[in-house]
């Protein structure tokens, strides 16, 4: 089953192939930077991309793209779920694909209810995100999620990042 | 929130059954295969060895290119017990000089013709399902066993190409369907 999240503002999806184009522009930007190799090809992103969509299919779950109700077409960003191998734990992760929704409350907005997500749908009894350490505002956006730093915690193999861990969200414990 | 429940959007992979393979879905259950010849030696051929976690996102992608292009690449399994042997079928990523048939097999699958039956599956399909006109095999420098492969196939040595990512790929030429 794939799930269809809905918000106050927002809709929260699964990806598809026709989404391609906007994340390219994304990950082909600068607001890419704490989420891929320093220098982006095209070639990257497309198999990056393909990556995301895959996920899905090897665990059933994934990261859902979101967008405004009243403009569908203009994706966002991104947030849900990941799980690929080799990691210590299962992660929530996001990005915001755009500037100019920057300031809005649209990534606290999708991020919470793809937390609440993990713990209601998928039965998560505990949840990550690996937010890297320069990247303060993805910081700031764990800290307002309820999200603290978990000091103990394994992070993964190459990445220089802080483990924040969610609080399972009250009425779900 | 409100939360309702979507058909999964999925892609059709189709099977393709040859005397004694079975080109199909990836599956989850493949990884493992899939992550051991990524670790081993014979990954050199495709730009490896690579790590659990980098075979974990190409066997995501590989499952992803079936729904960005609806064609992709098919485990070859063998037909007696469903052991996954290899990695063959029509593909086509950003950065490819054109869509090529591509074959990658797996250790215990070496030396007896699979990835020749199983390419030749993969060619039939992408010229007469997906109606390709020509076709082309991309080899890293080195991979003599590939080209050996391309030859028999029938592909002669076409171009290099410069991939964008940095490497370089020997471009084999397929004959046309007509030629078949």
């Amino acid at each position: 089953m794939t799930p269809v999240l809905e918000t106050e503002r927002l809709i929260l999806r699964r990806p598809e192939a026709s989404d391609l184009p906007v994340w390219l522009d994304f990950f082909m930007s600068d607001r890419a930077r704490y989420v891929r190799t320093p220098e982006p090809t095209r070639a990257l992103g497309w198999r990056a991309f393909a990556a995301i969509i895959g996920h899905w299919a090897i665990r059933g779950f994934g990261s859902l793209v979101f967008a405004d109700k009243t403009a569908p077409e203009a994706l966002l960003g991104a947030t849900g779920p990941w799980e690929p191998e080799g990691w210590p734990e299962r992660e929530l992760g996001w990005t915001l694909w755009r500037e100019e929704a920057e300031g809005k409350g649209y990534a606290f907005e999708a991020a919470s209810a793809a937390r609440d997500h993990v713990f209601r749908d998928l039965g998560w009894e505990t949840a990550v995100s690996y937010v890297d350490a320069r990247n303060a505002r993805s910081a700031r956006l764990a800290e307002r999620l309820g999200a603290r730093p978990d000091w103990s915690a394994k992070t993964p193999d190459g990445l220089q990042c802080v483990v924040f861990r969610h609080p399972k969200p009250e009425g779900l414990r | 929130m409100t939360v309702a429940f979507a058909e999964p959007a999925t892609v059709a992979i189709p099977t393709l059954t040859t005397a004694r393979l079975r080109l199909r879905a990836p599956g989850p259950e493949d990884f493992e295969a899939y992550a051991a010849f990524g670790a081993s030696s014979r990954a050199a051929g495709v730009g490896g060895p690579f790590g659990r976690a980098d075979a974990f996102r190409n066997f995501c992608a590989l499952i992803g290119h079936w729904r960005m292009r609806g064609y992709g690449r098919w485990v070859v399994a063998e037909r007696e017990t469903d052991a996954p042997l290899g990695i063959v079928g029509p593909m086509y990523p950003e950065g490819w000089p054109e869509p090529e048939i591509a074959w990658t097999v797996f250790e215990a699958a070496e030396g007896r013709g699979v990835a020749f039956e199983a390419a030749q599956a993969a060619r039939a399909f992408a010229y007469g399902t997906l109606g390709w006109r020509t076709a082309i095999s991309c080899t890293l420098p080195g991979n003599t066993r590939s080209e050996a492969l391309a030859r028999r196939m029938g592909a002669v040595e076409d171009s290099v190409f410069q991939h964008p990512d940095g490497f370089e790929l020997k471009v084999w030429r397929h004959p046309a369907p007509e030629a078949l």
